[in-house]
Order: structure tokens, then C-alpha cells, then sequence
């Protein structure tokens, strides 16, 4: 390890020794663990920042720093061997998100200071050691350079979610949540760990990066036609892409595995804005930026994440509307976030999504500690019917809320009108071409007029408008170690879009597209990880209305229009002094959105009236057939023995008399044998 | 030494023997009965054990008669030992009365 | 002559507690049983085995002495430990050290006997794994049998009777049917002359047996193939032969299902490994679908009929059923993955199930009850207990860095990529769907007894477990752990071991 890279594994580490202080110690610690926390990540975040600058000074860092397991395999393409390791990847796109991740897990500790050490909680130092091994395992996941060790990690940060979810184990619904969070993430993972070993398989490894990659594997593959497990070598490259995409759907909570989201909300509202917002669920998407190289030679694959991606966004802004929990808006707005950021991967547009992941990591962790303050204002109090007035009581929450919705909204110039602009304008280039894209866009547009809709619904519902309740009226106060993430998250969703001003570029020729010259290898990079060599990779046609410009324009004209259209009609519904729920309006559409579209009955069912049965059907097959056959073959002998034995009277004389009986026998038999008698 | 009858006359003399002490344990049912046709049938052995040793010309068979006669005394004794202990427990010494000793 | 000290020791310690007070008859044992988990230990670190114990590799620890003459055969004291054998001498040294501790809490009566019984079984366990003469290895694998009927029988539950002899009649009935066939194959090779495993495996894999009371050779091997496969079958158990597990988990006490789990149902694995899967390739060919087809029921099969259960015993025993079919797929696999992982696995199940027995039985110390529906919030009462039962639930569900997920990726990978199993990946996704149902069981019945408000119906307050009932699952935890970060320790002996039985497969 060269220079500065030499310190990259202590980036993971520091929150492992924080979540083994915490655990261990914590009890006799003064702040319960929450200490040993801040200092590990504001470490991590520190050279975290260090690696940035290390690889904006133009270097890279790709080395593997533990051997796992070696061993002879004779795989689909030939090689015989394969090594299993951890390694450390670092480049501009992970030296990004350690900087995301490291960022928010240090506001979000400093934040549970004053959200959870306030009010004699018990199991602090559990709670911190939760929020220690998860960034460990983040971050762990972050850096890797393959795809065993992002699976493991990926499985780890889904542990930690359970965990942490569950916090409150007291109660009947958190278990039950975390134990959903977990399952359902597990049967995408399922599918995840079917690709990993499918593509460990096909070319005898799982490196992402390098001559040695699978990604470079699979591109020999395809050039040469080779046949892989009976098929043709882009089929089992799709196949193989979207197995590891059921990971990817299952943590990034996209259409049909997003059920499990809005119940994880269950947890510390900390707790969702680290994990449930900015960084676990966007392992997802971070996992196909990883490898967007193998998923870009499949055009196939790239529809789907696409289309999935697009139809996701619709379909939980739409849900969203109608919600009263403050969390659960802000858990259906997350989930169609991270549609919007599968839309941009799926069609090509790398840095789009990647920006947009940043972007939303920042303002939708802002949004969740803003919640989170709000919480605390209302004594712990969710339902924002139940809130209003709050905006003259408490000045900074309301002003930093009010900068994430604007971000969350797409209104210039806040940060996620940029990314989601980008997302929109990628997917509409490419969709002029590809009618199946084209139908994504259309859903992504659609989108983001309930976003607005029902983002300032709850800013106008939450801050705006007269007190609705004596706790509204009488809000609690709120620390520093709130105020102080608020501000610095509420700055970054404001400014954060300076990183790729695509469209002013466009239009003054000016080289401000920083975050796409970042990603594109202006700095450091590591060959065939650039988003150039991707963008090559990708087999769309682009088509453009009139020319470039104008395209952009009218795209992103639309998209504006659109969220400021929701605004307004959030605007004259609900900021009113007594706003009304409006809800009669929707008629039977309303209780399809009440009920999520009926998702999770289905997969209730699933569990509870499918499988469950079956498996007591299993248990009394068991138990009666096979079991009965066992206890049979021992009735039967013991009723044999049972016969049996009654020639055993007593008597001695009647043994006496079937020895004799048996001598005799025994004489005829052998006399016959001997041919005595013939 | 005179030359006696063929050995097949001394056979014949212990299966005659076995025979009358197996009739005797098949149909009486006195305990003490029993002991006695066990004896015979005991020394009906005995005979051809020495009938054969003097055919075969050596002292093997001899021997062993005398040793199954060492054992049928202990075996008397254990026997009368049984036979008492059944009488004092059943007031009879009618071997099938005490059917208790089964399953 | 090291081999000989382990059993030794076990066998003298086993007398001695036998007539020791049973007031000291706990610690005794536990003194006693330091000694052959402290030595197996230094023999794992000493270790210099090189190849499989059956094809002519350096045996570590060998000895050989002959003992008797039947007819023309010579019947030898021969010991012996290879990179498969090692890690599992030393799993039930270790395990029987804790399985012991772990006995202080439950058992309160007949205490020197028990312990003595405990140390029986490990001398016969031990000698299981290190015999390389089939009489002498057979001679413990039936007095395995013994103690385990007593333990069950003796110390078990309500219904123990049933269960001990449920045990004890399946799997000796098993036994039967596999010894006939092995005598009828060693009868049947030409030029064998002791009953010396290596000598047996060279010469069927040389050209198998003869023809033998006018069967023909290659059918005879079949014959002989599945006989044993069918022995060693109940003895793992694979469904359909599984039914007297949960039974004998049920009514076993704590230490008893432990070594139930941790170590027996390795013997039938490991026994499977030595005999069929090494001494019969051409028959592991002819017959890999319908192995791996009742490898991935006995998957699913057992995960299903966990989800179905409301005794956190019987979850973990079907579970354990669940578990060993991934050893089989690994071992049909016939990659050096797929059957080094399957003995992996048989490692990390024995340290992973050891736990989840161990928590439970703490959990039924405090509380009386086994049953889900009985209690709800214990995480309130026994947070340290269930800390530990949470943890070894996940790694039960194969949570990465523990050593389930190590054994369950390698026979995933190895089976997925097998060259001798027609439709490899089709059966191998099929098992992986075990992962799912594994977390389903176990998260639902976490949720309903360790989660929630606390409800307990009792009349006496349920308070935090001893240190000597927790201390060694904090050790069998750190293994596990230590074992999935640090896979390497004991999968490169393993894997040096299983390559000359795959041959040429890789």
C-alpha cells in the first residue's frame, strides 16, 4: 500500500472498535457508547476526506489486503482456480460514497445525542454498537473490490437494519418489522447469492475491477461467443446480472420487494435516516454502479433496472400522498427516490444516478433528522395532523426541512432538482429510441408531480397553518447536537447540486460538470471504470427532439412545471390555517393508496397463508406418513412378539416336549437332506 | 481282556434308557420324577460315553463319564435345592403349577 | 501413540467420574476433559498430515499394531488423523469440554454417572474419527450408541423411553444393514487380507469386487453402494430416514443434544465421505441425481417442517436436518469446493447447532418451557442469554463473517460449478432456497419468544443466566466467528485431504 491508501482499511475499522467499545463498555461509558461513536466516524469521515483528495490529486488504490479462501475450481470459461478475498477498491466513485456514508453516519451519531440520550432510553450502548457495526459494514461494503465481499457486507448491513429496526424490542411491532426488513431482503439476496456463485462459476472470479475482473471476463466472453452453462454468453450475462439484481431490488427497495421500507420505520427515526434513507438502501444502487460495466453489456438487463426503476418511482410516490405518519411519507419518498436512481443506471446514465445518490443521501438524511427534530418538538408524537404551527417555534428545523423539501421537490436550485433533471434527461434521450424506456420517463415525469404534491403536503401540514394540538402549541425545545446536523445537511441539499450544473454547462459552454469529470477519470481512475468506457459499454441509441438544447430544455421545463405544479395544489389544499384531508375526493382509489396497492397482504399471504400451511401440511405428512411408517415397522414387531411368545407357557414340561418336537425335526430335515429316506 | 458284545448293543441300551427318562419328563409331572428320568437319561450318556471309549480303545470317554457324574450330583443337589424352594412357595411339587416364570 | 492418550484419557476420566461423589462429578469431568481438548489441540497445531488417510497419504499420528487373526484376515489397532479427520477430532473435544460445563445448571441427579457417560462418548467419538481398521472403527461406532441411549433414556424428558429407543433401534437397524454390505464387499475383493480401510479403498478403487455367491462385481459395488449409503443415511439423517431426530432432540437434556447435533450426525456424514464418496466413484456418478435430489428434499424439506414447529427444540433439530442435506449436496458435488465445504460444514454445523442447543437449554433452565407460544420478551429478562441465541440464529441463517455462511458458499459454489452432477446449477439454486426459509423460522420464532413484552407464566422471577451456563457459548461464539473470518485454519487441511478423492474432477 502506497502514500495515503495505506490508511484505508482503518475507515472500516474505526466503527468496528466502536461497536466493540460500545458494546463492551458502554454501560460504564458517560454518554452510553454514543462517544466512542462520534470520534470513529468523524475519524472515518476525516480520512475518508483524505482519500478523496488523495484520489482527486489523481491516484487510485486497488489492492486485496486478506486472503479468504484459495482453492481449485474448474469453471465455465476455463480457468482452474479461484481466490476468495477481501480487498480495498478505491476510486473516484467509492471515495465519493465513503465520504456520503462517513458524512452522514457522523451527523446522524452526533444527532442521537440529542435524540436518543435524552430521555433515560435504556440499551443505549446496544443502540450504539448497532449504529457502529453498521458503519463498519458500510463502509466495509463500500470499499470492497469484489463481489463476495460486497455480498457479505450487503448481508451484514442488512443484520445491522434488523437489529436496529428492532430496537425497541419491547414492543409487538418492531420485532415484527425487522424480522419483514430481514426476510424480504433476504429473498432478494437469495437471488443475489445465486449470481455471485453463478458468476464465480462462469469466470472464476469476482474481482470488479482489473484485467482480472468478471466484468472484463464477461466482455472476452461475449467477443468470443463462448457458450456458458448452455447459454449463449449475453444471455447468461443477463441472466446472471439480474439474479444480483434481486439483491440489488430487495435492499434498494424497489417494486416488488419495497414492502418491507415503510415498516422499518419502526425504528429510532436516527436509525432511518442513516440506514432506511441515506446509505444501507442505497447499497442497492451503489452495488450497480459497482459493477455498472457487467450490467452495461446487457442491454436486456439495463430495460429492466430501467423500467423497474421508473415504474418504482410512480408507484410509491403515489402512495405517498396519502399518508399521515410524517416517517411514512418520507419511507414512500425514499423508496421512489431510489426508482428514480435505478431509472438513470438503467439507461446509461451512470453519472446521473450516482449523482442523485448523493444528492438524495444528503437531503433525504436531513429530512429524517428534520422528522426526527420534529419528533422530539412534538414529544415523540408522528402523526402530522396532529402538528402544525411549528415553523415560528422552531426557526431552524422548519428552515432546514423546508431545504430538503425543496431538494426532495426538484425546485431550482436545490440540489435534487439538478440530479433528478439529469435522471429524467438521460432517460428521455434514450427513451425517444426505446418505446420500453420511453414508458419508464414517462412514469419518472408523472412522478414528480406527486412528489411535489405530497412533499409540501406535509411541510404545509407539519410547520404551516394554526397549532392542531396542545403539543403543537407547547413544542419541546431542541439541542445543538440536533441543530447542528440540520444546518450542515440543510447547506449541503442547497449547494450540493454545484457538483454537476449539466445544464448550465449545456448551455454556456462552461466546464462545470465536475462530478461527471470525477467519475469520468479527469482525476484518478481506474481503467475501464470510467463513465466514458461505460457509456461505450451501452448499446442505446440516443434520439433528441429537435437538437440537444432544446431537449434539454423542454425536459427539464417539464419536470419543473410539473413539481411546482404539486407544490401549488399541496399549497392550496393544505396551507390554510385548518387544512381538511381532502381525501374524500380520491373515492375508491383512496383505499387501494391507504392500502399500499394491497402489496403487503399479498405477501402476507404469502408467508402466512401459503407457506405457513404448507408447512404444517409438511409437519403432519411428517408425523403421520413417514413417522407412522417408522412407528409401524415397530407395532408390528412388537405385535409379532407378542404372538409369539405364548408358546412360552411356563410349563416345563411342554418345553420339555417342543425340544423333543424340535430334535426330531431337525433329524427329519437333515435325514432328508442326507437321503436317508430315498 | 474278553471280547464283548458289539457296541451297537450298548447303543441300543441307551437309547432305550434316554428314551424311558424323556417318557418320564414328558408325561409325569412330579418335580422329583423329573430329577430321576433326568438322571436316567444322564447315565443313558454315560453309557455310550464308555461303551465308546472301550470301541475306541482310550480312556477320553471314561472320564467324561466320570465328570457327568460329578455334575449330575451337583445338579441333584441344585435340583432337590429347587424342588424344596418349590414346595415351600406353591405347597406342591407339581412342575406345572408355577407358570409364573415366563413373559 | 497420541491417539491412544486422547482415548485414553477420555476412558479413564469416564471410570474415574464414574465412582467419584456426585457432588464433584461435574468439575471432575470438566478437569478431566481439559486434558484431551488441550492435547487435540496442540495435535491440530503439530498437525503434518499431508493427503486423504484412505489414499495413500501421511497419515499424522499413526499407529498400527496387530490384534487379531480370523482366518485368513488380520484384524489391526490402526489409527491414524488426516486434514478431514483432524478438525473433527478436535470439534468434539471441544464441544464435550463445554457440552460439559454446560451440564451444571440441568442436571441435578445421578451427576457422576452422567458425567461419566459424557467422557464415554467422547473416548468412542474420538475413536470414531481416528480409526482407519474397519472392526475397531466400527467397534465405536456402536458404542457410540451406548452412552447416547443412556443420556437419552436415563436423563431425558417425559417421553424419553420412546425417544432413547427410537434412537437406539433406527439407527442400529442402519448399522446392520451397512456392516453386512461391508463385509460382503471386503469378502468379495481379491487379494484383501486385513480389514484395513486404506488397503479396501486401494483395492476397489483398483477394480472393485469380484464376483461373490454368483452376484456379479460391478452390481454387487451398487448393491453395497446403497446399502451403506442407506446405513449412513438414517445415521446423518436425510429424509425420509429423519423422523427419530427430532424425538431424541426433544427428550434428550441440554449436553445430550448437543453432542446429539454437534458430533453424532457428523459420524454419519463423515462416514459417508470415507466410505461411499471414496471408495465408490464410478457408483457416486451413476447415482449423483437421486443423491442430490434427496440432498436438496432433505433441504427444503426440513426447512419447512422447522417453520411448522412450536418447540424451539424440535426447530433447531428439523433445522439440523435442514443443514445436513447442504452437506450431501456438497459431497455429491464432487468439487473440490463442494466436498471441502461439506466437511466445513460439518465443522461450523457442529459449533453453530452446539449453540443454538446450548441457548435454548439456558433459555428452558430459567424458564421451563420450550414452547414459542408459551413466552414472549425474554430479551428483557436474559439479555446476555438471548444476545447469544440471536447470534447464533444468524449464523444458523448463514450471516457472513460466522462459519455457517463460509460452508454454505463453498458447497453452493462447488455444486454449482460440478462436473459430474447433471443440472448442478438447477439443484444448487433449488438448496439455496434454504437460506430464506432457515431466516423465516428462526426470525419468526425469535420474534414470538425472545421479542415482544415480556409474558412469562411463572411463579418465581426469571433472572440472568450463571456465568458457567454462558461462558462456553461465548466460546463456541468466538469460534464461530474466528472460523468464518479465518476459514483457512482448518479448509486448507481439509482441502488437502479431499483432492485425492475427487482424482482428476476438480
Amino acid at each position: 500500500m502506497e502514500g495515503a491508501f495505506s490508511y484505508a482499511p482503518a475507515i472500516a475499522a474505526f466503527p468496528l472498535v466502536a461497536f466493540v467499545v460500545a458494546l463492551a463498555f458502554g454501560k460504564y461509558m458517560p454518554k452510553k457508547g454514543a462517544l466512542a461513536g462520534i470520534l470513529a466516524t468523524a475519524g472515518s469521515l476525516l480520512l475518508s476526506v483524505v482519500m478523496l483528495v488523495a484520489v482527486a490529486s489523481g491516484e487510485v488504490y486497488h489492492g486485496t489486503i486478506y486472503e479468504w479462501a484459495v482453492g481449485d475450481a474448474l469453471t465455465e470459461v476455463g480457468a482452474d482456480g479461484i481466490e476468495f478475498t477481501f480487498g480495498i477498491l478505491i476510486d473516484p466513485l467509492s471515495a465519493l460514497m465513503l465520504v456520503i456514508v462517513s458524512l452522514v453516519a457522523f451527523l446522524v451519531h452526533v444527532f442521537s445525542l440529542g435524540y436518543m440520550n435524552g430521555e433515560g432510553e435504556t440499551g443505549l450502548p446496544r443502540y450504539y454498537a448497532g449504529l457502529g457495526l453498521f458503519t463498519f459494514s458500510m463502509l466495509s461494503f463500500v470499499l470492497a473490490d469484489n463481489l463476495l465481499m460486497a455480498f457479505m457486507f450487503f448481508e451484514l448491513v442488512g443484520l445491522c437494519s434488523f437489529l436496529l429496526i428492532g430496537f425497541w424490542f419491547r414492543t409487538r411491532s418492531a420485532p415484527s418489522a425487522a424480522k419483514k426488513a430481514f426476510l424480504v431482503t433476504r429473498f432478494g439476496d437469495y437471488f443475489f447469492l445465486i449470481g455471485v456463485v453463478a458468476i464465480a462459476s462462469t469466470f472464476g472470479t469476482l474481482q470488479f475491477a482489473g484485467e482480472e475482473s468478471f466484468v472484463a471476463a464477461a466482455e472476452t466472453a461475449i467477443a468470443d461467443g463462448t457458450t456458458l452453462f448452455g447459454f449463449g454468453p449475453e444471455t447468461w450475462v443477463t441472466i446472471t446480472g439480474l439474479l444480483v439484481l434481486g439483491g440489488v431490488i430487495g435492499k434498494s427497495a424497489q417494486f416488488p420487494l419495497h414492502t418491507w421500507l415503510p415498516d422499518a420505520m419502526e425504528g429510532p427515526t436516527t436509525v432511518s435516516a442513516l440506514i432506511h434513507a441515506a446509505t444501507m438502501v442505497a447499497a442497492g444502487v451503489y452495488l450497480v454502479a459497482r459493477m455498472f460495466g457487467y450490467y452495461a453489456q446487457s442491454p436486456t438487463a439495463l430495460s429492466i433496472i430501467a423500467f423497474v426503476g421508473g415504474f418504482t418511482a410512480l408507484f410509491a410516490a403515489t402512495m405517498g400522498v396519502v399518508k399521515d405518519d410524517i416517517k411514512q411519507v418520507l419511507a414512500y419518498s425514499t423508496i421512489s427516490q431510489y426508482g428514480y436512481m435505478m431509472l438513470g443506471m438503467g439507461v446509461g446514465g451512470y453519472v446521473a444516478g450516482v449523482f442523485h445518490l448523493m444528492n438524495h443521501a444528503f437531503f433525504k438524511a436531513l429530512l429524517f433528522l428534520g422528522a426526527g427534530s420534529v419528533i422530539v418538538l412534538m414529544h415523540h408524537e408522528q402523526d402530522m395532523w396532529k402538528m402544525g404551527g411549528l415553523k415560528d417555534k422552531a426557526p431552524v428545523t422548519y428552515w432546514t426541512f423546508l431545504a430538503g423539501a425543496l431538494a426532495l421537490a426538484g425546485i431550482v436550485p436545490f440540489s435534487g432538482f439538478w440530479s433528478k433533471d439529469e435522471v429524467l434527461y438521460d432517460a428521455l434521450i434514450v427513451g425517444l429510441e426505446q418505446p420500453v424506456i420511453l414508458a419508464a420517463y414517462a412514469m419518472g415525469l408523472l412522478a414528480v408531480f406527486f412528489t411535489g404534491f405530497y412533499t409540501f403536503r406535509m411541510v404545509f401540514l407539519t410547520f404551516h397553518g394554526e397549532p392542531r394540538t396542545d403539543t403543537a402549541e407547547n413544542p419541546h425545545s431542541v439541542g445543538w447536537s440536533i441543530k447542528f446536523p440540520l444546518v450542515v445537511l440543510g447547506a449541503l441539499a442547497l449547494l450540493a447540486g454545484v457538483a454537476n450544473l449539466a445544464p448550465v454547462a449545456k448551455l454556456t459552454g462552461m466546464d462545470i460538470t465536475y462530478l461527471e469529470f470525477w467519475l469520468d477519470g479527469e482525476y484518478g481512475y481506474v481503467e475501464g471504470l470510467t463513465y466514458h468506457d461505460y457509456h461505450e459499454l451501452v448499446a442505446f441509441e440516443e434520439g433528441y427532439i429537435s437538437s440537444e438544447t432544446v431537449t434539454m430544455l423542454l425536459g427539464a421545463g417539464l419536470s419543473l412545471g410539473l413539481a411546482v405544479a404539486g407544490a401549488v395544489t399541496a399549497h392550496v389544499l393544505y396551507n390554510v390555517p385548518e387544512p381538511t384531508r381532502h381525501t374524500a375526493k380520491l373515492g375508491g382509489a383512496y383505499d387501494v393508496l391507504r392500502s399500499n396497492y394491497y402489496q403487503d397482504e399479498y405477501q402476507v399471504w404469502l408467508a402466512e397463508g401459503l407457506t405457513l400451511p404448507l408447512a404444517r401440511a409438511a409437519d403432519r405428512f411428517d408425523q403421520t406418513v413417514i413417522d407412522g411408517v417408522v412407528n409401524g415397522v415397530s407395532t408390528a414387531s412388537l405385535f409379532g412378539g407378542d404372538r409369539v411368545k405364548r408358546i412360552q407357557t411356563g410349563i416345563v414340561t411342554n418345553y420339555a416336549a417342543l425340544l423333543v418336537a424340535g430334535f426330531i425335526a431337525l433329524l427329519l430335515v437333515l435325514g432328508f437332506i442326507g437321503g436317508w429316506f430315498l | 481282556m474278553s471280547v464283548a458284545a458289539g457296541v451297537e448293543y450298548y447303543v441300543l441300551l441307551s437309547m432305550g434308557l434316554f428314551c424311558i427318562g424323556l417318557f418320564g419328563i414328558l408325561t409325569r409331572r412330579n418335580a422329583l420324577m423329573f430329577l430321576m428320568s433326568v438322571e436316567l437319561m444322564l447315565n443313558a450318556a454315560n453309557i455310550n460315553l464308555i461303551a465308546f471309549a472301550f470301541y475306541h480303545g482310550n480312556l477320553t470317554g471314561q472320564v467324561f463319564a466320570l465328570f457327568t457324574m460329578a455334575l449330575a450330583a451337583a445338579e441333584v443337589a441344585v435340583g432337590l435345592g429347587i424342588i424344596l424352594v418349590l414346595y415351600r412357595n406353591f405347597r406342591d411339587v407339581d412342575v406345572t403349577v408355577p407358570t409364573t416364570m415366563r413373559w | 501413540m497420541m491417539i491412544e492418550a486422547l482415548i485414553a484419557v477420555a476412558l479413564v476420566g469416564a471410570l474415574v467420574t464414574f465412582v467419584a461423589p456426585n457432588r464433584v462429578a461435574g468439575k471432575l469431568a470438566f478437569a478431566i476433559s481439559l486434558v484431551p481438548a488441550a492435547l487435540s489441540l496442540w495435535m491440530f497445531s503439530a498437525f503434518d498430515g499431508v493427503g486423504n488417510a484412505l489414499l495413500e497419504g501421511d497419515l499424522a499420528y499413526e499407529s498400527q499394531y496387530e490384534w487379531l487373526e480370523l482366518s485368513e484376515y488380520t484384524i489391526s489397532w490402526f489409527v491414524g488423523l488426516d486434514g478431514i479427520s483432524m478438525p473433527l477430532v478436535v470439534l468434539t473435544t471441544v464441544l464435550c469440554t463445554l457440552a460439559i460445563v454446560s451440564s451444571w445448571t440441568p442436571i441435578d441427579e445421578r451427576e457422576s454417572q452422567f458425567y461419566g457417560l459424557v467422557l464415554f462418548i467422547e473416548a468412542n467419538l474420538i475413536g470414531v474419527f481416528a480409526a482407519l481398521d474397519f472392526f475397531v472403527w466400527f467397534i465405536f461406532w456402536e458404542a457410540v450408541l451406548i452412552p447416547m441411549y443412556l443420556l437419552i433414556g436415563v436423563w431425558g424428558g417425559p417421553r424419553r423411553k420412546y425417544a432413547a429407543i427410537k434412537f437406539f433401534v433406527y439407527t442400529n437397524v442402519a448399522s446392520l444393514l451397512m456392516f453386512g454390505a461391508f463385509i460382503a464387499l471386503v469378502f468379495a475383493l481379491p487379494e484383501v487380507t486385513t480389514f484395513a480401510l486404506p488397503e479396501i479403498a486401494a483395492a476397489m478403487l483398483a477394480g472393485g469386487p469380484e464376483a461373490l455367491f454368483g452376484v456379479a462385481g460391478s452390481t454387487l459395488a451398487s448393491i453395497v453402494f446403497v446399502a451403506m449409503f442407506l446405513g449412513f443415511a438414517v445415521k446423518v439423517p436425510v429424509v425420509p430416514f429423519h423422523t427419530w431426530l427430532p424425538d431424541a432432540h426433544v427428550e434428550a437434556p441440554t449436553p445430550a443434544s448437543v453432542l446429539l447435533a454437534g458430533v453424532l450426525l457428523k459420524m454419519g456424514t463423515y462416514a459417508l465421505l470415507r466410505f461411499n464418496f471414496t471408495m465408490f466413484p464410478d457408483q457416486v456418478a451413476a447415482y449423483s441425481v437421486p443423491i442430490a435430489a434427496i440432498a436438496v428434499i432433505s433441504v427444503i424439506y426440513g426447512a419447512m417442517l422447522a417453520l411448522a414447529q412450536t418447540d424451539l427444540k424440535r426447530i433447531v433439530a428439523y433445522s439440523s436436518v435442514s443443514s445436513m442435506g447442504y452437506v450431501i449436496l456438497g459431497l455429491i458435488a464432487y468439487t473440490q469446493f463442494g466436498v471441502g465445504g461439506a466437511t466445513f460444514q460439518m465443522v461450523s454445523h457442529g459449533l453453530i447447532s452446539g449453540l443454538m442447543f446450548m441457548a435454548v437449554g439456558v433459555i428452558y433452565n430459567a424458564t421451563h418451557t420450550r414452547m414459542v407460544t408459551d413466552m414472549s420478551g425474554l430479551a428483557d429478562r436474559m439479555p446476555v442469554a438471548v444476545g447469544i441465541l440471536v447470534a447464533g440464529a444468524f449464523g444458523y441463517m448463514g450471516l457472513p463473517l460466522m462459519s455457517g455462511f463460509y460452508g454454505e458458499f463453498t458447497i453452493f459454489f462447488g455444486s454449482f460449478h460440478s462436473q459430474l452432477l447433471e443440472y448442478a446449477p438447477l439443484f444448487t439454486a433449488a438448496a439455496m432456497f434454504g437460506i430464506v426459509i432457515v431466516a423465516g423460522y428462526l426470525l419468526f420464532a425469535l420474534q414470538r419468544t425472545v421479542f415482544g413484552p415480556y409474558r412469562l407464566e411463572t411463579d418465581y422471577e426469571v433472572g440472568r443466566a450463571p456465568l458457567h451456563d454462558v461462558a462456553p457459548m461465548f466460546v463456541l461464539l468466538g469460534l464461530i466467528i474466528l472460523l468464518g473470518v479465518a476459514p483457512e485454519l482448518i479448509f486448507e487441511m481439509i482441502t488437502d485431504a479431499v483432492d485425492p478423492i475427487i482424482g482428476g474432477e476438480v
